[in-house]
């Protein structure tokens, strides 16, 4: 099959929504070169007007995103970095989560929230959070959070023919990962979660550049324990039912989220399998993430960010067994 | 443009409406027929009127929160009796019922209302910036307070519209007070519209007790607007009679508002104003007031059996406005 890298799995799907309907167009600070390359060639190919260069004003890019879209348009507002929806939580949190609701569902807000999540390139606090937490506890948000080209590609072709407010987080060490895509045109829907490796003796669910790590530790413990990952892919809507088919077939779980654990939605994750699956836990669920503190920048954020040792330790955890 | 006698009698109409619709919430607060709150907006009627009357069907609205938009969206072709509605918490309602105090009607280019200030400001650059891509010659009016005016959203969206030349015209309902706070602590000049300088638009101040005088200024910039050349500001220097909130302390910081300054507003009321002017011009008689006081009336009243005859929302319907299909 062909390979694609992530992120140009996401550019492609841009180029094929917009090609496909002309009210899809991107507005965002840069996008016309595309600071992380998503939408770079766009404005080539479908000009200035709909591949919208805009001033440094986050506020405004959501505010014109999402004005737009309740008058019939179908815009992709790309932020850069997700610290920087921040600037215009008002935008993000009171318009486009409460408007269709509050307004007795007379209004519409298809719009994609577009951002750059996660650490790895050392850079602080103020580029570097992974906050789908927030995002996921913020009802009338539909938040996607895909960890390979294949689903990067098919969750975006979704997003953008969604008549909701989607919020879209792709973390910047996934970039480069070169992975499956087909030339045929797909979508995956919201709340399907994938199986990315099966397994018997522990689940381990995990979301976004996490999914690479849990990969990783399970092929290392391979012949030791089996590891099965499962990916939720979209959190909201989340697959709940594919996480507990697991959990009952293993009994033994590990939640890995690169967010801060405090509040995590390891921790609404963690709690809905005890509401729906108490009786099949053979140990208590483990749950891996951030440390509770601002993500450090230089040398000291890896002390922070879990890490894949830590997927280990909790695996070690929930199966009592010393594995490394 | 000059307006025709039916014209100017619309705007005395819409005048009459807005006040008597405003008197009609603010009695209902005091009954507990109003389900949450209410900002009344007697005093500055003929900024909503001036504004709205005349904008097109499709041209988008974001009302000023004062009488939570009723000059406005009334003017702009809104039902009453959904306006009503709403503030009774009932099914009728311009939002279903579900906000208490939003208005939303789509087919009028209203899309509702947020409870933050300021925030009006990025979303109608959404709406202008539609307008634009649609091509059919509409305009967005946002209209906002003095205290709007302190947010730094205003510049994010103002300098925007203007970089893009889109089709919006900023209106400021200048009412001197951002809760209790007065503008003069709040503003460091005398006139809003100065700011306008600063984005290469037009800037003016009208005297907003006079509906004509914002009715022509407004006209202005719609017409500025839907010929291509981008933003302009508006600012309507007018008064709100009552506190801000029904229930809430009347005052300037901590202390009464001056009751000298309520009084010079009132002799200077919109509707006593523009009544003069057409009883002076003999464009409407003692008995065409009368006429329209008494019709107003009665379309006030029916809104108000309409809503209270409505019945509440049924709560079965909450989980399902989460998300469009």
């Amino acid at each position: 099959m062909r390979q694609l890298p992530f992120v140009l799995a996401i550019n492609e799907a841009l180029r094929e929504e917009m090609q496909r309907d002309d009210k899809v167009f991107i507005i965002g600070e840069d996008v016309q070169a595309g600071t992380f390359r998503a939408t770079t060639g766009l404005v080539q190919m479908f000009g200035p007007d709909r591949v919208m260069d805009t001033p440094l004003s986050e506020t405004a890019v959501a505010g014109a995103a999402i004005g737009a879209a309740m008058a019939g348009w179908r815009p992709v507002a790309d932020f850069m970095f997700a610290d920087f929806m921040w600037c215009c939580a008002d935008e993000v949190f009171l318009k486009a989560a409460k408007w269709h609701f509050i307004h007795g569902g007379k209004v519409n807000l298809p719009v994609v929230l577009f951002a750059n999540i996660g650490g790895g390139a050392r850079v602080g606090p103020e580029h570097s959070q992974c906050p789908e937490s927030i995002v996921m506890h913020t009802p009338g948000l539909k938040l996607v959070i895909p960890s390979t080209p294949y689903d990067a590609k098919g969750l975006m072709k979704t997003a953008i023919r969604d008549n909701n407010p989607v919020v879209y987080f792709y973390h910047k060490r996934l970039l480069g990962l070169v992975g499956d895509v087909p030339e045929e045109e797909y979508t995956i829907p919201f709340g399907v979660a994938d199986i990315k490796k099966p397994g018997k003796d522990v689940t381990v669910v995990a979301t976004s550049y996490m999914v690479q790590h849990a990969l990783k530790v399970a092929n290392e413990l391979e012949g030791k324990v089996s590891i099965e990952v499962v990916d939720p892919r979209t959190l909201e809507p989340l697959d709940i039912d594919t996480i507990v088919a697991s959990v009952k077939k293993t009994g033994r779980v590990v939640l890995v989220d690169e967010d801060t654990k405090r509040c995590s939605v390891t921790a609404e994750i963690g709690m809905q399998i005890m509401e729906k699956a108490f009786d099949s836990l053979d140990a208590p669920i483990q749950r891996v993430g951030a440390a509770n503190m601002p993500i450090a920048g230089g040398y000291m954020e890896q002390y922070v960010l879990p890490q894949p040792k830590d997927i280990v330790t909790a695996i070690e955890t929930v199966t009592g067994k010393k594995l490394t | 443009m000059k307006l025709d006698k039916k014209e100017l009698v619309l705007l005395y109409t819409n005048l009459v409406r807005a006040r008597k619709g405003d008197e009609t919430v603010v009695k209902g607060i005091q009954e507990g027929k109003v389900v949450s709150f209410y900002h009344s907006g007697q005093g500055s009627e003929a900024v909503g009127v001036g504004v709205c009357t005349f904008l097109k069907p499709d041209d988008y609205l974001y009302p000023h929160h004062r009488g939570h938009g009723l000059a406005y969206v009334l003017s702009k072709g809104a039902s009453l009796k959904a306006f009503l509605a709403e503030h009774y918490g009932r099914a009728t309602g311009m939002a279903g019922g579900v906000a208490g105090f939003h208005g939303v009607d789509t087919e009028h280019g209203i899309f509702g209302g947020g409870g933050t200030i300021g925030s009006q400001f990025p979303v109608s650059v959404g709406w202008a910036l539609a307008a634009k891509k649609n091509g059919r010659g509409q305009v967005a009016v946002c209209c906002f307070g003095d205290g709007s005016s302190n947010r730094g959203t205003m510049h994010e969206a103002m300098n925007m519209a203007a970089v893009w030349k889109l089709p919006i015209v900023w209106v400021c309902e200048n009412n001197l007070y951002a809760q209790f706070m007065p503008i003069k602590d709040a503003y460091p000049r005398e006139d809003i519209a100065d700011i306008a300088a600063g984005y290469n638009m037009p800037g003016v101040v009208v005297d907003g007790q006079d509906v004509i005088a914002v009715h022509e200024a407004v006209q202005a910039a719609v017409e500025r607007a839907r010929r291509g050349e981008g933003p302009s500001l508006i600012e309507c220097k007018t008064y709100r009679y009552r506190m801000h909130s029904e229930g809430a302390p009347d005052i300037a910081h901590f202390e009464p508002r001056p009751q000298a300054e309520i009084e010079a507003w009132k002799k200077r009321d919109p509707i006593k104003l523009f009544q003069k002017k057409l009883l002076d011009e003999g464009i409407l008689s003692p008995a065409d007031i009368e006429q329209i006081d008494r019709q107003v009336q009665a379309e006030v009243e029916e809104a108000e059996k309409f809503a209270l005859e409505s019945p509440r929302p049924d709560p079965a319907i909450l989980p399902k406005l989460l998300y469009a299909d």
